[in-house]
């Protein structure tokens, strides 16, 4: 089975071959990263393309340029190009996943040709939202992306807005692609990690390591966070590998300060600490909804 | 004017129900039995007098007092929930959080006024360690349901328990109702009794002779965890059980860091069929004995990692010596 930990992959450390699904749920998340993948293009030489939805393609200009890239030279050369889908690929009417393939594939080719040292390439994905005649060949398209970049010198973002895509669809689409985005960490020190994300198209937290003691505070400061996001919270249990009773404490005591319609998901825990939430009297707190982990032994 | 003979017969008036300690809705009593007509004489108005009050009631007793249970309250049985004493008493601390949850379930929550128990521990086949703890869990009892409505008889059957057993229940217990009605037991030895009435020094570890693996903690406890989990593995112990004793050791190991000497001494090994772990906190000498057999209150930050481990492990003792603190925790090999 792939945990999340093992498709998950920061901006920083994208590599050539990679198609990599951004799901996020705040503007300044999506800004830090597409920032960061342009500009680090720009800088290793080479082309990018930006497919603007939402986003008028000038604010996403302002961004490389106060991050210290000098977009506007990027644009004169043809290194850089920002437009939208409904002016590019879009343009016709229609979306048509083969054809678009096929022209990302050119791209690549043309970009290495022209003396690029390779391709990447983002775009808002909003536009499958409004109904688009060939919509229903997006998670298609994906998939042959994946295709045509393996073993190139290319990469790619897709921008996916939860608050937009509901649950399902942002599940769905996050499938086609072979990794997603790891969002910054709430929380790092050696032993433990809280990585924010998202599990199953649900916004989440993703507990990587241990919880003892010493993590006590980190966590429920984490969980705190995820209090302000909307809708149900899910943390994600599968890279656990020790929880005290403080921290499960923690865990429960963050549910209970849910309003009445929200809930705290904690996912793929050790059955172990399943029981333990039970001896305590946590499991009697409606809001905390505790699911174990499937274990071999 | 014809006098009409009453249809049905008038219900016999409720006994006065005797009164518990001061500031305790618990009542905790011993049955001393000798056969099984004393035995029903006490436990059958017992159940049909709480039906009648609509109480809760739960019998657990041994699988042939059950029958007898059964067959005596005829229909009213059904209204009784039967549990047998060895599927019960498994452990003490899982037991007391048992009856805790039996009584939460209904009375809090379940609108009952409050809960009757029947509940005959299992004294036979226990060691002197596990007859000894059992006996303190019969103490802890009285504080730990001291707030609950709960009325608790717990019978002692003397055709075959060993006689210091039943000279405990007199100690362990506020009221006796052997004979005719309560009385109030003359040998009752509170669980806060000054001067350590319930202390009891935990034996010497590892016995003569024998080996025990050693390792001392400070504020990593990933070392001390990490050792537990390689020496109880080594030891026989299967990966669930080491995960368990694992998680109770750091408990009681986090205590002794943020609380205690913020260092302590583990000392593990094999004792019988059980590996036990003794977590030694050089800096406490006030621990109470009955830690950890008080159910806690969720909502609150503390009190959670005893309560836990006395669930997690077959048996807890807890040893407030001049050189601090052992909490032994026991697991069973099996």
């Amino acid at each position: 089975m792939t945990t999340r930990a093992d498709r998950e992959r920061r901006v920083q450390d994208m590599a050539h071959g990679d198609h990599l699904c951004l799901a996020f749920a705040d503007d300044a998340e999506q800004r830090r990263v597409v920032t960061a993948y342009v500009s680090a293009g720009l800088e290793l030489g080479e082309r990018v393309l930006y497919f603007a939805d939402r986003r008028d393609p000038r604010e996403v200009l302002s961004w490389f340029g106060s991050a210290g890239a000098d977009p506007q030279r990027a644009l004169a050369s043809g290194q850089l190009r920002v437009t939208t889908a409904e002016e590019s690929y879009l343009a016709a009417g229609s979306f048509d996943a083969e054809a678009l393939a096929r022209a990302l594939r050119q791209e690549v080719r043309d970009s290495l040709t022209a003396g690029y040292r390779g391709f990447r390439v983002s775009g808002e994905m909003g536009w499958a939202l409004r109904h688009v005649p060939g919509t229903d060949q997006l998670e298609r398209y994906e998939r042959r992306v994946t295709e045509v970049f393996a073993g190139q010198p290319a990469s790619a973002i897709c921008q996916y807005d939860a608050r937009r895509f509901g649950p399902h669809a942002l599940d769905a689409f996050d499938r086609c692609h072979p990794g997603a985005v790891e969002m910054d960490e709430l929380y790092s020190a050696p032993g433990l990690r809280l990585v924010p994300g998202f599990r199953a198209g649900q916004r989440s937290l993703r507990v990587v390591g241990t919880v003892d003691y010493r993590a006590t505070d980190a966590l429920a400061a984490a969980l705190e966070t995820t209090l302000d996001w909307s809708g149900d919270v899910w943390v994600d249990m599968s890279a656990l590998e020790f929880i005290d009773l403080a921290g499960v404490r923690a865990l429960a005591h963050a549910a209970g300060r849910l309003p009445a319609d929200r809930r705290l998901h904690v996912v793929d825990l050790a059955p172990l600490l399943c029981q333990v939430v039970g001896m305590v009297g946590w499991d009697e707190t409606p809001s905390l909804i505790v699911t174990a982990r499937e274990t071999a032994s | 004017m014809t006098l009409i003979p009453p249809a049905v017969p008038p219900v016999p008036p409720v006994p006065p129900v005797p009164r518990p300690d001061e500031g305790s809705l618990l009542i905790h009593q011993a049955l001393v039995y000798g056969t099984d007509d004393a035995f029903l004489a006490s436990t059958v108005p017992f159940c049909l007098d709480g039906l009648h009050a609509d109480d809760a009631v739960l019998a657990v007793t041994t699988e042939a007092n059950i029958d007898l249970l059964r067959q005596e309250l005829g229909d009213a049985a059904g209204q009784v929930e039967f549990v047998p004493s060895d599927r019960w008493y498994r452990s003490p601390g899982r037991t007391l959080s048992a009856y805790h949850r039996y009584v939460e379930r209904h009375t809090v929550k379940g609108g009952h006024r409050r809960v009757r128990v029947i509940g005959e521990p299992v004294w036979h086949g226990r060691d002197a360690v596990e007859t000894a703890e059992w006996t303190r869990y019969e103490a802890a009892i009285n504080l730990a349901f001291a707030p609950c409505p709960a009325w608790i008889v717990c019978p002692y059957d003397t055709r075959s328990l060993p006689a210091p057993v039943v000279r405990d229940a007199l100690r362990t217990h506020p009221q006796l109702v052997t004979g005719p009605g309560p009385r109030p037991s003359d040998r009752y030895v509170a669980p806060t009794t000054p001067g350590g009435a319930w202390k009891r020094p935990v034996a010497p570890f590892p016995a003569p002779g024998r080996a025990a693996a050693e390792q001392r903690f400070g504020a990593d406890l990933g070392r001390a965890r990490a050792f537990v989990a390689e020496a109880a593995v080594s030891l026989g112990m299967s990966p669930s059980g080491a995960r368990r004793l694992v998680l109770a050791v750091n408990e009681v190991a986090t205590n002794a860091v943020q609380h205690g000497a913020g260092h302590g001494l583990l000392t593990l090994g094999r004792s019988g069929h059980r590996i036990v772990c003794d977590v030694t906190d050089p800096g406490r000498t006030g621990a109470d004995w009955y830690a950890g057999y008080l159910p806690p209150d969720p909502a609150r930050r503390r009190g959670h990692g005893l309560w836990a481990v006395r669930q997690l492990c077959d048996l807890v003792e807890i040893d407030t010596h001049e050189h601090g603190t052992t909490v032994r925790l026991h697991m069973d090999l099996s």
